[in-house]
């Protein structure tokens, strides 16, 4: 073997590596030397390739928004009057684990950020948590929807904020509308008993994200003691795109209702199968992340009746002061950018925010201090309806509450599309949930 | 000039394990440290990759025996609260016999056969891990893994990497002595000529069964240190993702070599972070496939023949000769 | 609905989703039974052909299943292309290296339609979207009819240009003894270049045919149907077309059947736990003595 000749590449590379520390620490150095003359460092963790790349762009754009906004407005006030601008450095996770590692290692390390935003796939999140949790840098987790991010104990998650609704909220949410909404339009359409329970069936992706729905949904049946049966649960592995066998067996199963734990791609898919191809005629409930304008797009007229749980839309806003601040989000957003942003860059977009504001409660970029302005925070909201009008985490697992809404689409001819409306809840919808024509409940024989 | 081989693998060795021992100290960057870890681990990967492929076995599914490595040994020091330095070993141990298994399936298998199969096993490792034995393993959600050394020992980073970087050397002299042994010539003899091989009394079954047993055990190591370095688990360990890098690493390095795996991620992972430092996405993958190709095409026998090869053309030109066809049939 | 009126309805679907799986394997097998090459990229090909049926349809509006032979005559330049400068160095040096070289190949094909088409989900509707046909109990969309007529169309025309064409007749002669084929004078090199697009073009098909279905696609959609594809020719046969269709059928059902009982994420490891199966009892493949 001709190790000599190899010895002499391995040399090389490793000059070459050296070469190529020294340089990263050489580009590293300079804003760092700047951060004293008033600027905040914030690092976006986002998927910016791999199968997450879509949602991961989003995000990271969102917050190039929001930085832009804060900035022309005039920065963060700090402590002693000075005012700071906000200044964005994004690390790509690779949508894996170990590029997530590497991504916030050198974000907190090398480029010395003060705060961090984003995140989005619960399993590459996980994987370096536990390296925030021992540099004590304060994280807004904008994307992961798993709400084992805050709540795991082996290592100090005190660091770690939850700004985006978790697979409890969403299942807990749904199945409370169907409890509620749903089953008195039944009642009011076909006179049913008192007693009858509702027949719901599930079909759900096969993953964290999917599987924690469906744990949500059973958990609040269970723990609520609600009259609700439920008499298919299907599932799907994550990309799929043919359900039929799995939507067959559902409609054998007569449900009055289906809830779809389903990213878009499958979503739009699943519902056009049943209406068009098995003749499933009934109401089909979709978690928030469908509610993007492809999804719209792919749906066309079968998803007249569908019903979306939402926080952020491309056509629809809560009446009041949030619509015109999610209106302007958008529209500087298109303006930058030629495109629209989904939910997940609406949150990432309140992240940065909220770290600045966090910031400037503190008056300081030290860290222990922004975290306690963190766990103290209550400001207004931004962009999202959230409880209470307010963005404040709660004690327990530092997570923010968000005032989440039913949307029932509705087909418009003149488009080819559907478009939503808000249905519930009370405060902030626009119109009312009804049953379709064609709609037809379910039975048990 | 010419150089004397053997002298300057020996200079060579000795100058590239300098360079890994004093390299934490020319850098007080964590984010460099952890890098290097992550390199060292994947230099393990790759040369367990690189061994099974000597014998003549290319798998497409090596993430499956990573994975199961990472699984075994963050349950056991779970359970029963050993150091995570010992488990690495015994979870390693199960992924051999995993390997066992599975190539006791492949071994009679062509070899474009045998990288389905592989390709397939690690999905339905993955499977598995998150239907069946999702009791144990936490399923979808994974579980946390004990630490290699606590945050709370100061400076655990630098202890951390010259334990990895001891383990590293281990995994590849043992590599080495393996390619040296008689086993090692039984499993060259089986890859160049399975017949003559029978014909000189070698078993091929039983020697490909060894590549996979130690191929596999390797890939455990390295899969158990990882999740040991992160500290969180989760089936995304079985992904593609982790099959093909190295795999990518060992061809642009040199397959079949001791040097190859190592040459090829350290290079590569330099290419990667300074594509990614230029704001590069989907860029950096299309320009990594070009460098695959590249290297299949022009460079078969990988970096670690470079300057060979840059020596010879040297020569020929000198001699005003004009270079030979190139030996593609 | 009766258990028997599923069961059809069922077989139906695994006929039109086979669709695409059938135009990949017989793609596959065509380059397999002339080259002997394995190119684990080639759902990359039946994507770029998705992409490029979208691109057509969105820039100028015309019917998309027209669009299918354009889609075809592009894959077949970019096959040859693929074919000459990246399989031909190295054919004849291992089977490992045509698979590590199509690892690049996915690479370069998946980021690079990432980068020039984005990398979200999009679709495209059927102007015959929503127009349903009744075939016995059933009411059908009409884009499935035409989709297996289109499938049935080119596997004929495939079949009719391998028997009555010369090239088509080179093709054969060089899969079944290529030293013969070039004793007789037949250029091996044109026939290589040849059979590499015409099995990309099916591809190509294949991806037009998934785009105009209303299917959703984006840049990584190749990957898994190709990993299949090859399943399917391992367990039908190399080089057996009526091998190819049945077991497609045969593996869709398996998935179908594992999904709906076994949870959905077994779908995909059933086919691998189905060819592990068939390799233990038969290492050379179900009905593979031919071929290698």
């Amino acid at each position: 073997m001709k190790y000599s000749t190899l010895v002499i590449a391995v040399l090389l590379v490793a000059a070459a590596l050296i070469a190529g520390c020294s340089q990263q620490q050489a580009t590293t150095q300079q804003p760092s030397a700047a951060s004293s003359q008033g600027i905040i460092k914030v690092g976006v963790i986002a998927s910016l390739t791999g199968p997450a790349s879509n949602v991961g762009n989003s995000m990271w754009q969102s917050a190039q928004v929001a930085a832009d906004k804060i900035n022309s407005d005039g920065g963060v006030t700090l402590k002693d009057g000075s005012k700071a601008q906000i200044k964005l450095i994004v690390g790509d996770d690779e949508s894996t684990q170990q590029g997530g590692q590497t991504a916030a290692t050198k974000l907190i390390t090398d480029d010395k950020v003060d705060i961090l935003v984003g995140g989005y796939s619960s399993a590459v999140t996980s994987a370096y948590e536990q390296t925030i949790a021992e540099y004590k840098v304060p994280y807004i987790v904008t994307g992961a929807s798993s709400p084992i991010i805050t709540h795991r104990t082996d290592i100090d998650t005190s660091y770690i904020f939850h700004h985006c609704p978790t697979t409890d909220s969403y299942g807990q949410y749904t199945t409370t509308f169907i409890d509620q909404v749903l089953r008195s339009a039944l009642d009011k359409k076909f006179s049913f008993a008192a007693d009858r329970p509702i027949r719901l069936a599930l079909l759900y992706q096969d993953t964290a994200f999917g599987k924690g729905v469906q744990t949500a949904v059973n958990n609040t049946i269970t723990n609520n003691k609600l009259n609700i049966q439920l008499v298919a649960q299907q599932s799907f592995k994550m990309g799929e795109s043919d359900f039929r066998t799995q939507l067959t067996l559902i409609k054998a199963a007569n449900p009055d209702a289906v809830y779809l734990a389903a990213f878009p791609n499958e979503g739009a898919p699943i519902i056009t199968q049943a209406r068009r191809d098995i003749g499933l005629n009934t109401i089909f409930l979709n978690v928030e992340n469908n509610d993007n304008a492809q999804f719209y797009k792919d749906l066309g007229q079968y998803g007249e009746g569908a019903i979306i749980e939402s926080r952020f839309s491309p056509y629809v806003a809560p009446t009041g002061a949030v619509a015109d601040a999610q209106s302007t989000f958008k529209q500087s957003y298109f303006t930058k950018f030629r495109t629209y942003p989904d939910m997940m860059g609406a949150s990432t977009y309140e992240g940065v925010f909220i770290g600045a504001q966090a910031i400037g409660n503190a008056g300081t970029t030290d860290k222990t201090a922004v975290r306690q302005a963190l766990v103290a925070l209550k400001m207004p909201q931004v962009i999202e309806a959230m409880k209470d009008k307010t963005i404040s985490f709660s004690p327990d697992y530092r997570e923010s509450s968000f005032d989440l809404w039913m949307e029932q689409l509705s087909y418009n001819a003149t488009i080819g599309e559907t478009r939503p409306a808000i249905v519930w809840p009370d405060n902030l919808k626009t119109s009312d949930f009804t049953l379709p024509s064609w709609y037809v409940a379910g039975s048990s024989s | 000039m010419y150089f004397n081989r053997d002298e300057l693998a020996k200079y060579g060795m000795i100058a590239t394990l300098a360079i890994a021992v004093v390299i934490p100290f020319l850098t007080d960057s964590m984010f460099i440290l952890n890098l290097l870890v992550l390199m060292l681990i994947f230099i393990i990967f790759a040369s367990s990759w690189n061994l099974l492929a000597y014998s003549g076995q290319g798998s497409l599914g090596h993430a499956a025996f990573f994975g199961i490595g990472a699984y075994a040994s963050t349950l056991i020091a779970a359970q029963s609260g050993i150091t995570p330095f010992v488990t690495i070993f015994i979870g390693a141990a199960v992924a051999a016999f995993i390997g066992i298994l599975i190539g006791l399936t492949c071994v009679r298998l062509k070899e474009w056969f045998l990288a389905m199969v592989t390709f397939g096993f690690a999905i339905i490792v993955q499977t598995l891990t998150v239907s069946v034995l999702a009791p144990v393993t936490g399923g979808w959600d994974g579980l946390s893994s004990p630490r290699l050394l606590s945050p709370s020992i100061p400076g655990y980073q630098l202890i951390e990497y010259y334990a990895i970087l001891v383990i590293t050397i281990a995994s590849i002299a043992a590599i080495w002595y393996i390619m040296k042994s008689r086993i090692g010539l039984a499993f060259l003899a089986i890859r160049e000529n399975e017949l003559e091989a029978r014909a000189a009394g070698l078993d091929p079954v039983r020697y490909r069964l060894l590549a996979f047993a130690f191929s596999a055990y390797i890939a455990g190591v390295a899969g158990a240190l990882e999740i040991h370095h992160i500290g969180y688990l989760t089936p995304e360990l079985y992904g593609v993702d982790n099959s093909f890098w190295p795999i990518t690493y060992v061809i642009l390095g040199g397959l079949g070599t001791l040097a190859g795996p190592v040459v090829g991620t350290v290079v590569l992972t330099v290419i990667w972070e300074g594509l990614k430092a230029t704001g590069l996405t989907f860029g950096r993958y299309v320009i990594v496939g070009v460098i695959l190709i590249l290297a299949i095409i022009f460079l078969p026998r990988g970096l670690v023949s470079l300057p060979e090869q840059v020596q010879e053309w040297l020569k020929r030109r000198r001699r005003k000769e004009p270079l030979p066809e190139p030996v593609g049939d | 609905m009766d258990t028997l009126g599923i069961f059809l309805q069922i077989i139906f679907w695994g006929l039109y989703a086979g669709c695409i799986y059938i135009l990949l394997a017989t793609g596959l097998n065509l380059i397999f039974g002339v080259m002997k090459i394995v190119n684990f990229a080639h759902g990359e090909f039946l994507m770029i052909g998705a992409y490029i049926t979208a691109t057509v349809f969105f820039l100028t509006g015309i019917n998309p299943y027209l669009i299918i032979l354009l889609s075809m005559l592009a894959l077949i330049g970019i096959g040859a292309v693929i074919e000459r400068f990246c399989f031909r160095p190295i054919l004849g040096t291992g089977k490992l290296n045509e698979i590590f070289l199509s690892i690049g190949l996915i690479y370069i094909f998946q980021n690079g339609a990432a980068m020039i088409w984005g990398d979200s989900w999009q679709s495209v509707k059927s102007p015959y979207d929503g127009i349903t046909v009744p075939v016995g109990s059933l009411s059908v969309p009409l884009d499935y009819i035409l989709i297996m007529l289109f499938t049935a169309v080119i596997l004929c025309g495939l079949y009719l240009f391998l028997k009555k064409t010369t090239i088509g007749m080179q093709m054969r002669a060089t899969s079944q003894n290529r030293k013969g084929a070039m004793l007789v004078g037949i250029n091996v090199e044109r026939i290589d270049i040849i059979s590499f697009g015409l099995g990309c073009a099916l591809a190509a098909a294949g991806g037009t045919l998934w785009v105009v279905s209303g299917q959703v696609f984006n840049p990584y959609m190749g990957s898994i149907p190709a990993v299949k594809a090859f399943a399917i020719i391992i367990l039908g046969g190399l080089g057996s077309i009526p091998g190819a269709i049945i077991g497609g059928l045969l593996m869709g059902l398996a998935e179908n059947g594992a999904a709906v009982l076994l949870g959905g994420i077994w779908k995909d490891a059933i086919s691998f736990v189905i060819l592990i199966v068939a390799l233990v009892v038969r290492p050379t493949g179900l009905f593979g003595e031919k071929g290698e």
